[in-house]
């Protein structure tokens, strides 16, 4: 009785578990219970919905997002199918679109970022300050570090291997695009030599290469 | 037989993460198996004092949380292939690991290492809590000075109330010409107020502030502390090896000169 109804979540929305013998009315109920209390917890949002363990016909299903939106903030954008390849397909064009996104959309981020912190983001992202050993940049797109990038450096998170990272002072500790991942050799150490070049680090044929910024190498970059 | 060591002292900057670093690579050097751990999670320095910071994937907080095996975390040494090291996190707190999820850790690497060091961070708390944990001795490390010996003795006290009864003294950055100026304390004085083992005593030498810059512990070089740090690790091997003489030859100019500053 108690667990006829169940919220669960996924990355791109929620599955709601129904019972599959008990009453559709006892249920209805349920789930206005079970979303008031989670009412807090999910706070104002637009969610995928895939039902799991009972087959519902059209009106019952209108019905339960009625139920949600009247017991919660949460807005149902659409209600998705359970079905695995559907799962998949519907998958990849989300992350395709995440990637699309990330590598379009860009924030900026100002002041240094010190050891111990980490600025994290899907979109690309523009650092005006100094990224200092031990710090950590991850991004969905690119990263661009106007100021010393000393620190560790993901961009392409997500898997976009077109994503690049350009600084004024190229020195990090660690770069890794995609999911191919450079060291800084063992000699050089964190010290700026002064005449710092404006580089560019980008990955081709699965190895992390980086160039002084030029337009040469700026018109092969394709995002 | 695995040894798991804690490298400790309660205040900070005495050097317990030079001597973890110094220790573990003396030992590499007489071809014992040793990691090096990091318990100081966000603010770890071993990796840089090992010149390995750039190797750094996973780290402790990593393999304790279970995103990945042990040895995807254990980095091994530039120069010493029987040397490793487990980096601490930077990006997170002490509260990240719990003792008993220490001991756990620490119980997995004893099947494949002679040594286990744990660098602990200054202070009691947490941190200090998860580096004991598991030991099975302590090194406690300190200065010749009143501030570093008070901590020391709390942290000897400590020590003895978790069950750690086999505890050793370094008595780090000693200075002989000072000592015989009276400006500073001698070793014997350190060891008559703490009262346990002196397993050595290391001089304050600059190079060990060139070879932490430059990522290369000075263990097994002919400096005056490498060679200090080597006679330590034959100590805690069981050899035994006599105190060494820390005097500075000083030449005859130097002298000379300190003459005429005095007058």
């Amino acid at each position: 009785m108690k667990n006829s109804v169940m919220i669960k979540g996924n990355k791109y929305g929620i599955v709601l578990v129904l019972d599959a013998i008990q009453p559709f009315d006892d249920l209805k109920l349920q789930i206005a219970e079970k979303f008031g209390e989670a009412s807090k917890f999910f706070g104002k949002c637009s969610l995928a919905l895939s039902f799991e363990g009972r087959q519902l016909s059209d009106t019952e299903e209108q019905e339960v997002v009625d139920i949600i939106s009247e017991n919660s903030d949460i807005s149902i954008i659409c209600i998705a199918d359970s079905n695995k390849s559907r799962e998949t397909m519907f998958k990849k064009s989300v992350d395709e679109k995440l990637g699309q996104i990330s590598s379009n959309l860009g924030e900026f981020y100002k002041g240094t970022l010190r050891s111990g912190q980490a600025l994290e983001s899907d979109n690309s992202l523009v650092i005006l300050g100094d990224v200092n050993p031990g710090a950590r940049v991850a991004s969905g797109g690119s990263v661009v570090v106007l100021g010393a990038l000393k620190g560790t450096v993901y961009a392409g998170v997500s898997g976009n291997m077109n994503s690049f990272v350009v600084a004024l002072e190229m020195n990090p500790l660690q770069i890794k695009i995609g999911d191919v991942i450079a060291r800084r050799p063992d000699n050089s150490g964190d010290k700026s030599d002064g005449n710092a070049q404006v580089k560019i680090a980008f990955l081709e044929g699965g190895d992390i290469y980086i160039e002084p910024l030029s337009k040469e190498v700026l018109s092969e970059i394709r995002f | 037989m695995s040894e798991v060591i804690v490298i400790t002292s309660g205040k900070g900057g005495v050097g317990k993460t030079t001597t973890t670093a110094n220790l573990g690579t003396g030992l590499a050097q007489l071809n014992k198996k040793v990691v090096l751990i990091d318990t100081d999670i966000g603010l770890r320095n071993l990796d840089v004092v090992l010149g390995l910071e750039n190797r750094i994937v996973y780290n402790l907080v990593d393999v304790v949380e279970g995103n990945c095996r042990i040895k995807q975390a254990l980095i091994k040494d530039k120069k010493y292939p029987e040397l490793y090291l487990l980096p601490s996190a930077q990006t997170r707190d002490k509260s990240s690991v719990s003792p008993e999820q220490m001991k756990i850790l620490v119980e997995e690497l004893k099947d494949e290492f002679d040594y286990i060091i744990l660098d602990c961070p200054a202070g009691i708390e947490q941190g200090f809590k998860n580096a004991i944990a598991s030991a099975d001795r302590a090194i406690v490390v300190t200065n010749p000075e009143v501030s570093a010996i008070r901590d020391a003795d709390r942290i000897v006290g400590l020590l003895e109330a978790n069950g750690i009864n086999k505890i050793d003294l370094i008595v780090n950055k000693i200075r002989m010409d000072m000592v015989k100026r009276g400006d500073m304390m001698s070793i014997d004085d350190v060891v008559d107020i703490l009262a346990i083992n002196l397993i050595g005593a290391v001089p304050d030498d600059e190079n060990i502030v060139i070879s932490t810059n430059r990522g290369e512990p000075v263990a097994g070089t002919d400096s005056r502390a490498g060679k200090a740090y080597m006679n330590i690790v034959r100590r805690i091997m069981g050899e035994d090896i006599p105190l060494e003489n820390l005097d500075v030859n000083i030449g005859f100019w130097t002298k000379l000169s300190g003459l005429f500053k005095k007058n």
